[in-house]
Formats: C-alpha cells, sequence, structure tokens
C-alpha cells in the first residue's frame, strides 16, 4: 500500500541530500500557513457536518476542474485510519484539533515532494481552506512563496471574505488581518538553560512573537525543541510579519551560537562528557522511551554541531524525531498487533543505533 | 497621597499620560499594581511597562497567554443576540472564542473589537488585499502604503522624494473620495 505512508518518509533519512539547505541545525524548519474563508458563507467552525460535506465537495469540485491542483492528492480526514490520521499531524506538523469532528474535513497533499518539503491545503478546520507549505531550515520567503502560488489558483475562481478594515475573515478573531502564521522549529539545547533565555523571550513577546515547546510531555519541553511564531495578524503586513521573523530566527541563532560558543570556553570538558554520557546510552541502551530518545540526540545533535564527537553520522533532529515516533514505528514497522510499549522501546533504540552509529558492533 | 484604587495604602506609583492638551493622572499603590497585572514578586520591576501599557491603555502589542483567556472571560455578551446571517449568539462565540460568519464582526462589532483590539494589539488592517476586490479597496490599500512610505521618507529627511509622495497621495485621495 504505497499510500499509507503519504508522501513521505520511504526514503532513507537524508544524509547528503539536503546537506547544503541543512547547514544550519539550529533552526529546523520553518512552516507557513495562511487561513481563508470563502465570502458569503458560514464558517466551517459552526457548521454542520452536511454543510461541511457540502462544502468539501464544492471546493474539491473547484480544486478539480482548475488547472492548478493538478498535483495535488485528495485524503478524506474520515477515511484515514486511526494511526495514519497521528502520522499525518505529524509529519504536517498539523493542530490535533483537526481530528476532533473529522466530517466533511479534509487534506489535499502535494505529490512528488520529498521530506521534508511539503505543501497541504486543508479543508474545514476551522476555516474554509487552510494553506500550508513548510520548508527545511530557515526558508521562510521560500515558503510564504509556495503559499501564495497555491492561493492565487484559488483567487481565480473564489471570492475571499475579507474587510477592509479588518483584513481577511477567519473563524478566529486572533487570526484575522493577513491570517498568516509562520512558524519556526528551532533546537535550542544551551540557549535554553542560558540565564538569558528568559529575558530573550519577553523582547520576543514584546514585539507579538512567542516562543514555546515543541514536544510538551507533562508540561516539560523535550529534546531542546522550541517552536517560535507570530501571535499578532493584525496591525502588521505580511512583508512586516516574515521580515520580523526572519529577523527573530537570525537573532535566536545568533544567540544559541554565542552560548555554544561560551560554553566551549568555559565548560570544554563537561560538555564533552555529556556529550559521550549521552552517545554511551544511545549506544547501549536496550530500551527508549520517547522523551529520553529525543533528550539524548539533542545532545549528541549539539555534539556534531560543535564538532564534538566522532562515530556519528550526521542527521536531521527533525526528521528522525518524527520517526522514531510511537505512531512511526507501529505503521513503518507494519506491527500489525498493538504491542506494549516496551517492544515499541526496543525497536526505537535499535532503529537510533542503525540510523546514527557509524559501527554497529 | 492614598492610591486611586483601594483608596487604603500610600501610592507610590504615579502615572501621567498626556494626550494632547488633556492630562490624566493616576496615582496607584503596588499591591494594586500587581493584583491590576497578575504579577509576582521577581518579576515585578521588569514587567513594569506593561502595567504601564495596560494601565494607560497604549495599544502594547505585547503578549500574555493568560491575557487572552481573561480578554475571553470579560467578554461582554448580551445573552440572546444572534447574528442574523448564521444564527450563533455571543454567548457561544465567547466559548468556542470563534465567531460564525462575517458577518459575525459587522453585527457584534462593539463587543468583539475591543477583545480583538486586546489579542492583536491593533485594529489596524495592513495585510494584502484579494485579486478581485474592488477597485476602491485597492485604491485605499495603495493610500495607506503611500502614507506609510511618506512617514517613512520623513523620518531619514529625505524631503524631495517626500514631496513627491505627498503629490501622489493628494491626487489619489481625490480620486478615491472625489472633491
Amino acid at each position: 500500500m504505497a499510500d499509507k505512508k503519504f508522501y513521505l518518509l520511504e526514503n532513507e533519512i537524508s544524509r547528503d541530500k539536503h546537506k547544503n539547505i541543512n547547514k544550519n541545525k539550529i533552526i529546523l524548519n520553518t512552516k507557513v500557513k495562511i487561513a481563508r474563508n470563502i465570502a458569503e458563507r458560514k464558517f466551517a467552525s459552526i457548521s454542520g457536518s452536511q454543510e461541511k460535506n457540502a462544502m468539501l465537495r464544492e471546493i474539491r469540485k473547484y480544486m478539480g476542474d482548475s488547472g492548478g491542483f493538478k498535483n495535488f492528492r485528495f485524503y478524506d480526514i474520515k477515511s484515514i485510519k486511526g494511526l495514519q490520521r497521528n502520522l499525518l499531524i505529524k509529519d504536517y506538523m498539523l493542530d490535533p484539533e483537526i481530528l476532533r469532528k473529522i466530517s466533511g474535513r479534509g487534506i489535499f497533499l502535494k505529490n512528488g515532494r520529498t521530506w521534508p518539503v511539503s505543501s497541504a491545503v486543508i479543508i474545514n478546520h476551522e476555516d474554509h481552506i487552510t494553506i500550508q507549505s513548510i520548508y527545511p531550515a530557515l526558508q521562510i520567503y521560500k515558503a510564504y512563496k509556495e503559499v501564495t502560488r497555491i492561493e492565487r489558483y484559488f483567487e481565480k475562481g473564489v471570492t475571499f471574505a475579507f474587510d477592509k478594515n479588518l483584513g481577511y475573515l477567519t473563524a478566529s478573531p486572533s487570526d484575522i488581518g493577513t491570517a498568516l502564521r509562520v512558524t519556526a522549529v528551532a533546537h535550542l539545547p544551551v540557549l535554553a538553560v542560558s540565564p538569558g533565555f528568559a529575558d530573550l523571550l519577553k523582547r520576543i513577546g514584546k514585539i507579538g512573537y512567542r516562543v514555546s515547546g515543541y514536544f510538551v510531555r507533562q508540561s516539560e519541553i523535550v529534546g531542546n525543541l522550541f517552536k517560535v511564531f507570530n501571535q499578532a495578524t493584525l496591525g502588521k503586513g505580511e512583508k512586516e510579519i516574515l521580515e520580523e521573523m526572519q529577523a527573530i530566527c537570525l537573532n535566536i541563532i545568533e544567540e544559541e551560537q554565542k552560548e555554544r560558543k561560551q560554553l566551549r570556553k568555559n565548560d570544554l570538558l563537561g560538555i564533552r562528557d555529556n556529550i559521550y554520557r549521552s552517545f554511551g546510552l544511545l549506544k547501549y541502551a536496550k530500551m527508549l522511551s520517547y522523551e529520553e530518545a529525543l533528550e539524548l540526540l539533542s545532545i549528541i545533535r549539539l555534539g556534531l554541531d560543535m564538532d564534538l564527537i566522532d562515530g556519528v553520522i550526521d542527521f536531521n533532529f527533525f526528521e528522525l524525531a518524527g520517526k522514531i515516533s510511537n505512531s512511526h514505528i507501529i505503521v513503518d514497522m507494519e506491527i500489525s498487533d498493538k504491542p506494549g510499549d516496551d517492544r515499541i522501546d526496543m525497536i526505537r533504540a535499535d532503529m537510533i543505533r542503525e540510523k546514527i552509529l557509524k559501527e554497529v558492533d | 497621597m492614598k492610591c486611586d484604587l483601594c483608596h487604603v495604602n500610600e501610592a507610590n506609583i504615579h502615572l501621567i499620560k498626556i494626550q494632547g492638551s488633556k492630562v490624566e493622572k493616576m496615582n496607584i499603590c503596588r499591591e494594586c499594581a500587581k493584583k491590576f497585572y497578575f504579577l509576582d514578586d521577581e518579576n515585578f520591576y521588569d514587567d513594569l511597562s506593561r502595567i504601564l501599557y495596560r494601565l494607560l491603555d497604549t495599544g502594547s502589542n505585547d503578549y500574555v497567554p493568560e491575557k487572552d483567556k481573561k480578554t475571553w472571560a470579560d467578554f461582554n455578551y448580551r445573552r440572546n443576540k444572534k447574528c442574523s446571517y448564521c444564527g450563533i449568539d455571543l454567548k457561544t462565540i465567547q466559548r468556542n472564542r470563534k465567531v460564525g460568519c462575517s458577518n459575525c464582526y459587522r453585527e457584534f462589532k462593539d463587543e468583539l473589537f475591543p477583545v480583538i483590539k486586546s489579542i492583536q494589539g491593533s485594529l489596524e488592517n495592513k495585510s494584502k488585499i484579494p485579486v478581485n476586490a474592488t477597485r476602491k479597496i485597492k485604491m485605499e490599500k495603495s493610500l495607506r502604503d503611500l502614507r506609510s512610505s511618506l512617514q517613512n521618507e520623513i523620518i531619514i529627511e529625505n524631503f524631495e522624494e517626500a514631496a513627491k509622495i505627498r503629490d501622489r497621495i493628494k491626487k489619489l485621495e481625490k480620486n478615491i473620495y472625489g472633491r
């Protein structure tokens, strides 16, 4: 069944392919998303499933007739099975809310894209049409360009709900205006524990942007992964939001690098100890929980970035973090029954060894 | 001097807001200021600017996660008022934090705009416009853009360019609003 993995991780974890674009390993990827509603219609937020299904049919028909969506493939969320729904959420960085009240919800995925580049059009989530694009590393402008290209195909035949004073109208007042949300995933192992971090977040907060944990388990941030995104969508133009996000991300990269430099200067032995302890655990552990694996991989990634470790293959942290999640392991390894956590933890430990160790004993 | 809010403690934060010829004074105590912004002691002085923003309503853009929740909790709704287009009532909007259709923004303007202002920090739209927007909206958008670039040119004292932009604005204004 070729469909079951959607587009995606059937390729080998990219070792060389994305080497250039992945040079900067602090911002791991960028997602740009815009929301649009069709004018003179009830929003999907309060439509019943019949209305949503009718809207879905209409948009599907439009997309089928328009020449612009030839390489998109449609999936009805309702007809996707449970675990694969989780994969969809993970791989496309979707809001898990999408899985509630799924009737009449659909997603169009662009074919021919290899991880980690993707484009998707989501129908009837909160708004009628949500267009998003994900690019690896810091590529805000590229992702935005792709999103507006898709938007233009819609604009040829669809009138969007728009008000000159409030901009693009959306179901949630927190999205109106540009209805544009830019999210960058950042790996900040050193900055996150530095004393200046809280202050940096405050400064970012003051200009309408936010930083929060990407993987959060029991209110702990796991794997030093953060998402940076724009809070305000009104009062700023698209250009301004893109520019500010770009500047903030560059700023974050710079701060993380500064802290790493400091760390190298002040406690080289300490950090090397930490890296090799993590290495030892990854190399010999027979079972790894998802959280523990992320924590260890974060430190190994840091070791690679700082050139402090041998015996490890360069890997894409974000990609691997997706691949070693429970739902991915179950689907990718074709485990049919619902296995106990122990078995998943065992497979995860083996998998990581296979992916990142240069020599497997 | 006693605090304006509790009238008990000695006021030790004195705010003066000058707007044009209007002067407003406010004297509050530390305890009331804290209550006003839910601050713990540690962050108190760091966040003084936020207190100022909030007290003086200068339209700050800073985001506090709880602020969103609180904004919606304070949302005033007239119980039975329903949107004439989609039929959603204000109570449901408050509960879901989502409106039902474009018309809700017009119909519930009085209730929604303070919420939007609070969440977004602004009520001024600067987004791009749809390709099939009316000509008037397109011209108004260019007018807004020109006005903001006029400001920029003035700031950098490029008066020659500013004068050109001013003339273009005049022309455009005449076009849109007639004379």
